[in-house]
């Protein structure tokens, strides 16, 4: 009954219509770059459209859960920075300590997550405040590590980032997308799932209903903070080594694919799957600048665009700031 | 300040007793009693800080950031939020330099700046009022295409030079007085008064307050909100003027940072994201209290990372203290 009475508006809030929006605009840039370049359509420009999807898709996954609740985590961003240094300096290039660090990151990030889901459900503070100052206190935790980059990784460590499965379809990315899956699985087909939709929709209704709100939230910081520690460990990956800033442009970058792919930062509609596509939208988007070469200044033009005619598009349910 | 809230309604008087009556003074001023307290902790803790010329260091770090955020007031009043301030800053810091840089062009540049933050404003306000927007999402789209057109326009590295009368309004003092901060009294006084004094105040703080009243007593709240992107958009502007002339170079990221901090400064002098409360002395001691902050760091001969540190705490700290007070 109830999983009935909370997916009805939701289908209504026209979430199928924004993934048909970003489906549409994904359409439109291929044929657009298809009739730019031979080069574009083909498979190898694709998998590299595929493969450099996975850093942003991973960070975007966590940041929709708290948007999903009508909160935002703008802290992701320092948490990449300073797990990534933690990755690549407590490994110090030793082969042994590979496992042991990732998972002790993995941890930490989800501990830093529910700090910051803790201190917003005890002070009753906008998410938004909260993960503002917790973000400036980590990073700034980062920079009294290290100004610049810190330890090594072994280079298999690289297979992450750049390893392929038969036929060159990147690891990374998949690891990514298996993600995804798993976790719109959850949010549709869980009680737990059903409630983060629940509180977002309605904090004070979730309330009244008797829902565990608190304990939610703390989880859904945590997995955002868990999947930014997993992003960590893949830029790592990618760049051999963690530094204070490595993670700076993705605090704002990770929100984009999810207000794209139609999740309301009011909370309560929304889903992963929009924010994949959103994901696969910028990838494409700014591959096909490059091949359009257009310059990166441009490009950042186009990308606050594309992000304003999204938003236009979808109607947003007024509540609140955020 | 006074006996009445900003919209004019006689505030209850506190309950008597003594206790009552120092925990409510402690409470309304309890923002400027920790201003204070960084002060007289700073004076003790750090010899220097209390100089002449420290003091006056500080002024001038503290005029750039608190006009953004009397502009960032009067958005968050309308329980809105200025993402976009920084970028308009640079932006119109990068245009002043497209002038010949003689004192002639000043008022060419000060007409160019306010133009560009007006109209950043506008459209601001617009995706926000017409589009129903949310403004965090509507100021950072407009902040990443601002930065996108500066960095196409500049080609990476702009060059040129701000007109010297800038030069002096921003780095320049009188009797050791900066003239920066006599015009960030200008600036402030005239914000006060625009939110204090006159009927488009009472209106901002009603539309912030409770849209719902708002409609009922006919206030056209949807251009009550537009006006405040405006006048964040156009104080941008005009902080970016300032700070240009503060450093003495201008590049594509003057006052970066600006746009987090002066909502910090906002959030902590009192201004509450739900809109409709705060007032512009708040706002401004807050901005005190971070630059304070700040310079003790340095002061102290701290890492300056402890800065971004006690920023962080500090933010959390106030905001749970009004959130707590609120209820």
């Amino acid at each position: 009954m109830q999983t009935r009475t909370l997916r009805l508006p939701r289908f209504l809030a026209g979430g199928r219509a924004a993934l048909l929006v970003v489906v549409a605009l994904l359409i439109l840039l291929f044929v657009l770059g298809a009739s730019v370049s031979d080069r574009f359509a083909t498979t190898g420009n694709m998998l590299n459209v595929y493969e450099q999807s996975a850093g942003l898709a991973l960070v975007s996954l966590g940041q929709t859960l708290t948007i999903l609740t009508g909160g935002i985590d703008l802290s992701v961003g320092s948490v990449i920075s300073l797990l990534s240094m933690l990755t690549s300096g407590l490994i110090a290039g030793d082969e042994a300590m590979v496992i042991p660090v990732v998972a002790g990151v993995l941890v930490l990030g989800a501990l830093i997550g529910a700090a910051n889901g803790v201190t917003i459900v005890a002070t009753g503070v906008h998410p938004l405040i909260v993960t503002l100052g917790t973000g400036a206190i980590v990073q700034g935790v980062a920079l009294l590590y290290g100004l610049g980059p810190v330890g090594s990784v072994p280079i298999s460590f690289d297979a992450f980032a750049y390893g392929t499965f038969p036929g060159g379809i990147s690891i990374g990315a998949t690891v990514a997308l298996a993600l995804f899956l798993l976790v719109s699985f959850f949010l549709n087909n869980t009680r737990t799932g059903r409630r983060i939709y629940a509180i977002g929709d309605d904090p004070h209704a979730a309330d009244l209903m008797g829902l565990p709100r608190r304990r939610i939230l703390v989880g859904v910081y945590a997995a955002s903070g868990f999947f930014a520690a997993l992003t960590a460990v893949y830029l790592v990956s990618r760049f051999n080594v963690g530094q204070p800033y490595t993670g700076a442009n993705y605090t704002l970058a990770s929100i984009t694919p999810v207000v794209v792919g139609g999740t309301m930062l009011a909370g309560g509609r929304g889903g992963v799957i929009g924010t994949l596509l959103g994901v696969y939208l910028v990838s494409l988007l700014n591959n096909t600048l490059n091949f359009l070469d257009i310059s990166s200044h441009y490009q950042l033009v186009v990308q606050g665009l594309v992000i304003i005619l999204a938003v236009s598009v979808y109607v947003e349910k007024q509540r609140g700031l955020a | 300040m006074t006996g009445t809230s900003p919209i004019g309604m006689a505030v209850p008087a506190p309950r008597p007793g003594s206790a009552d009556r120092i925990r409510a003074f402690a409470s309304r001023y309890a923002i400027l009693l920790f201003l204070a307290a960084v002060v007289v902790a700073g004076g003790l803790a750090a010899p220097g800080f209390l100089s002449g010329s420290n003091l006056t260091n500080m002024l001038m770090q503290f005029v750039p950031l608190g006009i953004v955020v009397i502009g960032q007031t009067f958005v968050i009043l309308v329980r809105g939020l200025d993402l976009s301030v920084a970028s308009v800053m640079a932006t119109a810091a990068v245009a002043a330099t497209a002038f010949g840089g003689v004192n002639a062009d000043a008022p060419a540049v000060f007409a160019t700046a306010i133009g560009i933050g007006a109209a950043v404003g506008l459209v601001n306000g617009l995706l926000v009022t017409k589009r129903n927007v949310s403004p965090f999402l509507a100021t950072l789209a407009t902040m990443i295409v601002l930065q996108g057109i500066r960095f196409a326009w500049t080609q990476g590295a702009p060059s040129g030079n701000v007109p010297p009368i800038f030069r002096t309004i921003g780095a320049g003092t009188f009797n050791g007085i900066p003239y920066n901060v006599l015009f960030l009294l200008v600036v402030a006084a005239a914000g006060a008064a625009a939110l204090h004094l006159s009927g488009f105040g009472r209106r901002l703080y009603i539309t912030g307050g409770n849209p719902l009243t708002a409609h009922l007593v006919g206030i056209r709240a949807a251009r009550v909100t537009l006006a405040a992107y405006v006048v964040s958009g156009v104080l941008a502007a005009i902080a970016g003027l300032v700070l240009a002339g503060f450093v003495g170079v201008v590049d594509n990221f003057v006052g970066r940072g600006f746009e987090l901090d002066s909502i910090v400064a906002a959030v902590v002098g009192g201004v509450a994201l739900s809109g409709g409360k705060g007032t512009i002395a708040g706002a401004l001691t807050g901005a005190a209290i971070l630059v304070a902050i700040s310079n003790l760091v340095v002061m102290l001969g701290l890492p300056v990372q402890a800065q971004i540190i006690l920023k962080g705490i500090v933010i959390i700290v106030a905001a749970s203290f009004y959130v707590a007070r609120r209820r």
